[in-house]
Parts: structure tokens; C-alpha cells; sequence
């Protein structure tokens, strides 16, 4: 993938997971939706994190197969004023509360 | 359709439109349940060069309720895993596929089972081969005996699988129905098809020489039900993670994020005949345990209406309880709880009072010696609405349904319209173009696309 960051550059790199996040969303150029492939991202750490599954996520947790070859991670820009971004990794959502972030992303989307 | 493309957003998903739903005590290992859920809807045989098959990154799934919740207790979860042995062919098989470990047949697929029970999971089984398609006698010969039957997989504790092509076992007018509610052997008395001068006709089963996608389970009826709870409600769904990214290097989508459902089915036609057009999407993402906010579309159905409207003078009482503006009690009993104890002799399907689209099936009631299509309504109480068996009439039962033919359970008074008796799209088994299997998976032996279309 041209550009979304490498998995293995990222880690390589050692990025902080607001610097991955941003420097996905600008090489995706997409507005509102920014996605970056990453290995071992530490998004809950960022401010106000909060995991969350679906109904029947419970179920379906256990599941490990098949597995994604690269793990892809996808953020959504949910609630731009409102900070809220949904980060999907895996099988779980992570929902951040941080508005910097959030006017961040929307600024590198263009 | 029993649920065929029934609602906008799913009818453009078809690896994941769940189509007809089947639980019944099998005939002939009457201790077990087979539970059906069927897929990727009508398929014409020659599908090559890229035949039909799951989809790897949807999550299918039988759930049982056997506490009368209508929460699921036990999940049966099937994923599925695609292997291609050739990338440089563009052929699914490069000579005939004589086996299902056959190094000809090029791109195979595979599939796990786990078993989810009050939340914990154990895997039952993984990499479990499906079945090529029927592609042809010189493709796959000797398909039912080389290559379905091995299909079917035999679990610990009993437990059969079988997951693959099958023939289409769900007949109906599909033509004639939604052109107006037109039944072909009533048509003389339609609005429209009398305007037209159209005669009453047979009718023409549109799924013909068609094939379908099945999931199928026989599982011991003491590990789908609880203690002294021999009545279960089933539902099938599928489930697609919520976020999807195209790699616009590869031409592949990744996904990733908790499963969202996208797909479910309990009882055939309800979403497709019962909820409004605009609320079928999400209809298909909802649990049966939400149910009740569709309560007001089975206890008035749009159709019931329409009959005496298309029919006129046909339904004249089905004509005055629409007027009275009767909520069908009958149809709630039938499709959201259950039938009580007290209402048909000897017979309940009952499953508590939260209101839920589940197929409902008493395990106690054995298989029929004289199975009759009609099921509940011809007198055999091991036929749909208990559980519903491959072979059901379930366009005629439901049409009957809700022409007032089971109202009278609810109000004896109640005079049947003389036509609510025999409403049918005019269709039976003997219009499918193969029979049924009397064994597991039941659902005939595909349609290959060498002789169809003929």
C-alpha cells in the first residue's frame, strides 16, 4: 500500500500513536476517515480511550481465524467537534475522546 | 422469496444474504436436530470461470435459544478460508476433480466450527473441507458420491457438518407473486390478471435448476436443548466487521473492528412479506430479542389487506376482520412466541412470552410417518411452524396464515373465507428439478452447469 505507513516502518520507527495516526490519515488523504495499517499502535493510551464491542462481540472474540495477513487499522473521524474517533483493530473498536487529535486529522485530510 | 435478496442492502451482499432457514428432527436419526442455514442466493449453474463459495470474511452463525429468552445459549459460528494451489491458471480446476483432496480442483475452501454456550467457546473442528461446485460431468463427476458426501464431516459426539453447494429446495412463484400478488391458479379472480383475461395456470417455480450455498448441522437433541425444555427457538445471521479498506495496490479489502450483523433469518418470509421496505435494513441488524417494536407489522399485515382488495369478493370475511381493524393474534402466536399450550391439541411450540422471530421447533414431536406439506395446518404438528422441514409448503402455509385460516384458533366464531383454504402459488415438491436427499444434508445434489441451462 503506496499510502498507508508499513507495519514493520512504523514499529521500526518506534512512532508515537498520535504520529502514526496523523502521518496515516495525511497519506490517505481522506476527509473525515483516516486509515493507517500499524503494528502494536498504543491508541487506548491516548487521551480518553475507551474499548468497546458489539453486541455478540462476546461470541465471536475467540475467533482467531481467518487472520488479516498485515493487520489493518482503520480510525474514523466519528465526531470531529466532539473529538470522538473510532479506532477498529482486530475484532474491537476503541473509541478516543481527544479533540486536538481529531482537528489534527481533519487538518491533514485537507 | 423465503428471504432471497428480501431487502435492499443485503440483496447487494449475497455471500452474506441469509435465505431460508430449516430445523426439524431428523428423519432418520430422529435423536438429533438438522439445522440448515442457506446462502448465496440463486445461483445458475454455470457460474464458471469463478464458481460460487462463502465469503472468508463474513462470520455465519446458527444460534439456538433454549431457555426461552430469545437470547442465543448456544452459537454455532462457521468461518470460512479460501486456498488457491495455482496462481498462475485462471482455471478452478485443470482436469476432472476426483476427489476433495484433489490436486486438479485449484481453488479449494475450508471451514471451522466452534460452539459458543453461555458465552465460552471451544472449536469443534477446523479446516473442514467444502465441496467443489458442480461444474460438469467432466469437471466433477460422480459429484454425490466422490465429492458431496465426503463433504459431510462427522464430529465428536456426533455431530455431522456439512457446508457447500446445494440444489435450491425452496419452490415459489416468485414471477407471479410479486407481480401483484398474482397467484396463477386464482388469477382469474385478480384485479389485474382478470383485466388481462388471464386464466387460472399452474404455477412456476422460479427457482428452478437454481443451486444455493448450506450450512448444515445434526447435532443430538441433548445438546441443543435444556433440561425438561425440549421446545427451541433458532435464528441464523451473518456478520461482516465494521470497517472495510480497499488496498488500492492488491485489489483487496481488509477488514477490521467487532462483528456488526448484517443478515438474519428466523421464520421464511417475515422480513421479506411482514416489515415495510423501509425499515427491512434494519430489520436485518436488529436481535429477535428487539422483536417488538415489529409486533404492529404481524398483528397487521399489509397483505391481509391486499387480498380482498386484488380478490375482490374472495375474502369477503378475511375483508370485515381487516375493517374491524383485528390484531391478529393468531399471526403473534404463530410467528413471535410460540403456540401456547390449550389452542391445538396436544401440540405447543411455545416458547415464552418475549416477542421474537424465531424458528421454533419442539424436539419432542418425532418425524412424521405421512409428512404432510402443509405441516401444522395439513395435520402433521412435525412440520412448519414446528421447526420447518425441506420440503414445507411454507408460501402456501403463510398465505393461508394470513387469509385468516388460523385466526379461528384465536376466535371459533370465525368463519375461514372458503378461498383462504386452498390459497397456493401452485407449487409442490414434485416442481423442483432433483428430489431431496432422506439423508443428511437433505437439500438435493446441486445443479451442474454442463445440463443447465438446458
Amino acid at each position: 500500500m503506496a499510502d498507508l505507513m508499513d507495519a514493520t516502518e512504523a514499529a521500526r520507527a518506534g512512532i508515537t500513536s498520535r504520529r502514526a495516526v496523523l502521518r496515516g490519515a495525511a497519506a490517505a488523504g481522506a476527509a473525515g476517515v483516516a486509515a493507517a495499517a500499524l503494528a502494536g499502535a498504543a491508541f487506548p493510551a491516548a487521551a480518553g480511550a475507551s474499548t468497546a464491542k458489539s453486541p455478540g462481540q462476546d461470541r465471536a472474540a475467540d475467533h482467531d481465524e481467518p487472520t488479516e495477513p498485515a493487520e489493518t487499522i482503520v480510525l474514523h473521524v466519528r465526531d470531529a467537534a466532539a473529538g470522538e474517533i473510532d479506532v477498529f483493530r482486530g475484532t474491537t473498536v476503541t473509541r478516543l475522546h481527544d479533540p486536538a487529535l481529531a482537528r489534527q486529522i481533519i487538518r491533514a485530510a485537507g | 422469496m423465503s428471504s432471497h435478496r428480501e431487502a435492499p442492502e443485503i440483496s447487494q451482499d449475497p455471500v452474506a444474504d441469509s435465505t431460508d432457514l430449516y430445523a426439524f428432527v431428523s428423519p432418520d436419526r430422529p435423536r438429533t436436530v438438522t439445522l440448515i442455514g442457506n446462502y448465496v442466493p440463486l445461483q445458475e449453474p454455470a457460474g464458471g470461470p469463478n464458481f460460487y463459495e462463502f465469503g472468508d470474511d463474513v462470520l455465519y452463525e446458527i444460534h439456538i435459544d433454549t431457555e426461552g429468552r430469545s437470547e442465543p445459549n448456544i452459537t454455532y459460528q462457521f468461518r470460512f478460508t479460501t486456498e488457491l494451489d495455482d496462481r498462475n491458471t485462471f482455471l478452478y480446476n485443470t482436469a476432472p476433480i476426483t476427489s476433495l483432496s484433489s490436486p486438479a480442483w485449484n481453488r479449494k475452501q475450508f471451514y471451522s466450527v466452534t460452539r459458543v454456550e453461555n458465552g465460552r467457546s471451544r472449536r469443534l473442528a477446523r479446516k473442514l473441507a467444502c465441496p467443489p461446485c458442480n461444474i460438469g460431468p467432466l469437471s466433477t463427476p460422480d459429484y454425490a458420491t466422490k465429492l458431496a458426501r465426503p463433504a459431510v464431516h462427522t464430529l465428536d459426539g456426533g455431530t455431522r457438518v456439512f457446508a457447500g453447494q446445494r440444489a435450491e429446495g425452496f419452490y415459489v412463484d416468485l414471477g407471479s407473486i410479486f407481480d401483484l400478488a398474482d397467484l396463477r391458479p386464482f388469477q382469474n379472480y385478480q384485479v389485474f390478471a382478470k383485466a388481462h383475461g388471464f386464466k387460472a395456470a399452474p404455477g412456476v417455480n422460479a427457482t428452478k435448476y437454481l443451486n444455493v450455498h448450506s450450512i448444515a448441522l445434526q447435532v443430538p437433541i441433548s445438546e441443543i436443548t435444556a433440561r425438561r425444555r425440549p421446545v427451541i427457538g433458532v435464528w441464523t445471521t451473518a456478520s461482516r466487521q465494521r470497517a472495510r479498506i480497499l488496498n488500492d495496490d492488491t485489489g483487496e479489502w481488509h477488514c477490521s473492528g467487532p462483528w456488526a450483523q448484517i443478515s438474519r433469518l428466523g421464520n421464511p418470509l417475515f422480513n421479506e412479506v411482514l416489515v415495510p421496505i423501509s425499515r427491512k435494513d434494519y430489520w436485518n441488524h436488529q436481535p429477535p430479542a428487539h422483536d417488538k417494536q415489529f409486533a404492529r407489522d404481524v398483528a397487521r399485515p399489509e397483505l391481509a389487506g391486499l387480498l380482498p382488495v386484488l380478490y375482490p369478493g374472495v375474502f369477503p370475511n378475511l375483508a370485515k376482520l381487516d375493517a374491524r381493524k383485528t390484531a391478529r393474534a393468531d399471526l403473534e402466536a404463530i410467528l413471535l412466541t410460540g403456540i401456547p399450550k390449550g389452542i391445538i391439541k396436544g401440540f405447543t411450540n411455545y416458547t415464552g412470552p418475549v416477542q421474537s422471530d424465531l424458528l421454533r421447533l419442539n424436539t419432542a414431536i418425532a418425524p412424521a410417518k405421512k409428512p404432510s406439506i402443509f405441516g401444522l395446518l395439513g395435520g402433521d404438528a412435525a412440520g412448519f411452524p414446528n421447526g420447518r422441514r425441506v420440503f414445507d409448503d411454507v408460501v402456501s402455509i403463510e398465505l393461508r396464515a394470513i387469509a385468516g385460516v388460523t385466526y379461528k384458533l384465536i376466535d371459533p366464531k370465525y368463519t375461514v373465507d372458503a378461498a383462504a383454504k386452498i390459497l397456493t402459488d401452485g407449487l409442490t415438491p414434485a416442481d423442483l428439478g432433483t428430489p431431496y436427499l432422506t439423508r443428511f444434508p437433505y437439500l438435493g445434489v446441486p445443479y451442474d452447469g454442463y445440463h443447465h441451462p438446458s
